[in-house]
């Protein structure tokens, strides 16, 4: 089998994926959660904004409510900004007071969108929604002429998660990048860290969909993959951010209540599997969540625990690669 | 080891073991089975349920592997897929996904054999008129019919234009037309110096197509030559009781097939 023929077969799993999606209506629901974010963005404006005072700087801002504001003398004094703007939505019929100023007001937005929608929501539907995907496609009656094709297995198996990738990646795209022009042509705030959410949402999405992949190739059961992936997510993430708190409670606490077993068998965990939770650090940090919500985690304390971005990211991916080999092992040798 | 040149396919010494697990024990599918194909014959396969005739197929496409045994497929070791890009095949019981339309099937099909797309596409045209589709060939397959769905995968088998072409159950719920063009493609190919394996429960296809046919009961080969062969050895050997198995609605074969077959199907059941 050749390069051209691995790409053609490939090629045309996507297109089998996508032709699946289309029929199975997933396309057209998470279309229309998307036009739906793009609509609420495009009906977003700010008014009455104050200007930061020098790029990257973060004054003091004052509420235009507060009691405080009324005396002209005392703000001039110390020298505090008063918020006098709005976030308008359906085109000015619903009105939010700004917190601080219009770009903060796009941010948090872009945050809720980013981190609400599409990181939590949008990623466990996307996760129940395509796992019903693999155990259909790797059903005895419906694989076994494609298995007497000339491709080999694992190029089956590949083809199909690049296809349920790559039609996740349409749709977060659509969703970030619709949801970042429509903003900015309504606002006149064009942040492109906002788009730093595609990749990670693809990454975070590839990472728990190998687990799907798994799981499919084992039962071929729907429901095995619906649950053990949603349940594979919520316990690396409560192993993930269970590991961040012990670390920052042995800073606070040096002589604490936690033994090194304990912290040593939860740094395992915290290596080996994936790390969701960290996912979310990088996107928050991405849109400055601290600004808004305060920090999910203090990254400086992390890191002094071992956290490392780079670290984190390769070995969440390394834990894929592992996945999809063992997948691909076992879907070798079934006999169908 | 059987010597053959000719040989389209050889199977040597094949065993099959599904071995055992926490709620199933360990069947012996396959049990040193020698057989040899020639290149241009119709070669039938039949036998009981579960005498190990669909396991047999499946081996020889790579759908399923050996325990040991030796297999070539036109030429080559069963482990070298790039000769199933010439074979065709119809599952015994198919189940294409039901969003594709009748063309995008046969260019998925088509296109995951290696076959060029523009040719794919002209034969898919081709092959749905020929087996009376082409007015369906922009449906959903969803609403197909059991008998247009058969003839679907007969026309996907034949979508790269195979040199061997295997057909487990190939007439199951089809009407006369279209297993009147089952008979042609089949006459054809032969006369194009093409092979195929028919496996069958209906004993006139095997009569009326097959070349050669064996008889594979608990496993093993019964039976391999001619059909006259085994109709000849076997005339006398009777009890018509001892078929438990056979489908009274194949009607019109020749009633001393399935004399003959009587005795080599007697107590198989496993």
């Amino acid at each position: 089998m050749n390069l051209s023929q691995w790409k053609m077969t490939i090629g045309w799993l996507v297109r089998d994926t996508f032709r699946q999606s289309l029929a199975y209506g997933i396309c057209w629901i998470l279309l229309g959660v998307s036009v739906l974010a793009i609509g609420v963005c495009a009906s977003a404006g700010v008014t009455g904004s104050v200007q930061l005072a020098e790029p990257g700087e973060n004054p003091d801002f004052l509420p235009r409510n507060d009691r405080d504001s009324r005396n002209p003398a005392k703000l001039k004094q110390s020298g505090v900004v008063v918020v006098a703007g709005d976030l308008t939505l359906a085109f000015g019929a619903i009105r939010i007071p700004l917190a601080r100023d219009g770009q903060g007001a796009v941010h948090f937005l872009q945050l809720v969108l980013a981190g609400g929608v599409a990181d939590t929501l949008g990623l466990l539907l996307a996760l129940v929604w395509t796992a019903g995907f693999l155990p259909g496609f790797l059903d005895g009656r419906s694989i076994s002429v494609l298995l007497a094709k000339p491709a080999p297995r694992w190029v089956l198996l590949a083809g199909k998660y690049v296809g349920v990738l790559t039609f996740v990646l349409c749709h977060a795209t659509l969703f970030v990048g619709g949801t970042w022009l429509a903003i900015g042509l309504r606002t006149h705030v064009w942040d492109p860290t906002y788009l730093w959410c595609i990749p990670l949402l693809l990454l975070h999405f590839a990472v728990f969909f190998s687990m799907s992949l798994l799981l499919a190739v084992c039962t071929r059961s729907t429901v095995v993959c619906v649950f053990g992936s949603i349940l594979f997510w919520f316990m690396t993430w409560g192993l993930n951010y269970g590991r961040h708190v012990l670390a920052a409670s042995a800073t606070a606490m040096p002589d604490g209540h936690f033994s090194s077993a304990i912290m040593w068998l939860v740094d395992l965990g915290y290596w080996i599997l994936p790390k969701p939770a960290d996912f979310s650090v990088l996107l928050f940090d991405a849109l400055d969540a601290k600004n808004y919500f305060g920090p999910l985690f203090d990254l400086k304390t992390l890191q002094a625990h071992g956290f490392s971005i780079g670290l984190s990211i390769a070995t969440s991916l390394a834990f894929t690669a592992y996945t999809l080999f063992a997948s691909a092992r076992r879907f070798a040798t079934i006999d169908y | 080891m059987i010597s053959n040149t000719k040989a389209a396919v050889r199977f040597e010494d094949v065993t099959k073991v599904y071995a055992a697990g926490p709620f199933r024990r360990g069947v012996r599918a396959l049990d040193g089975i020698r057989l040899s194909i020639d290149a241009g014959e119709v070669f039938g396969l039949v036998g009981p349920n579960r005498a190990g005739k669909t396991t047999l197929v499946k081996i020889l496409l790579s759908i399923c592997r050996p325990t040991s045994g030796r297999i070539m497929r036109l030429g080559l070791h069963w482990k070298d897929r790039r000769t199933l890009a010439r074979v065709g095949y119809v599952h015994e019981s198919q189940a294409f996904p039901r969003y594709l339309t009748a063309q995008a099937l046969l260019e998925f099909y088509g296109a995951l054999s290696f076959q060029p797309k523009a040719t794919v596409r002209r034969r898919a045209g081709e092959l749905l008129e020929r087996f009376g589709l082409a007015d369906r060939n922009g449906e959903p397959i969803a609403r197909f019919s059991k008998g247009m769905l058969q003839r679907l995968a007969l026309s996907q088998s034949l979508i790269n234009d195979p040199d061997l072409l295997v057909l487990d159950e190939p007439s199951e719920g089809m009407d006369l037309t279209a297993r009147r063009v089952l008979d042609e493609v089949i006459a054809e190919r032969k006369q194009q110096g093409r092979t195929a394996i028919l496996v069958s429960h209906h004993l006139n296809d095997i009569q009326r197509l097959c070349d050669r046919v064996a008889v594979i009961r608990a496993g093993k080969v019964a039976f391999a030559g001619r059909v006259s062969e085994l109709i000849g050895a076997q005339t006398g050997a009777t009890n018509p009781s001892l078929i438990s198995d056979w489908p009274a609605e194949h009607p019109s074969h020749d009633r001393s097939l399935e004399e003959a077959l009587e005795p080599l199907y007697a107590g198989a059941e496993r």
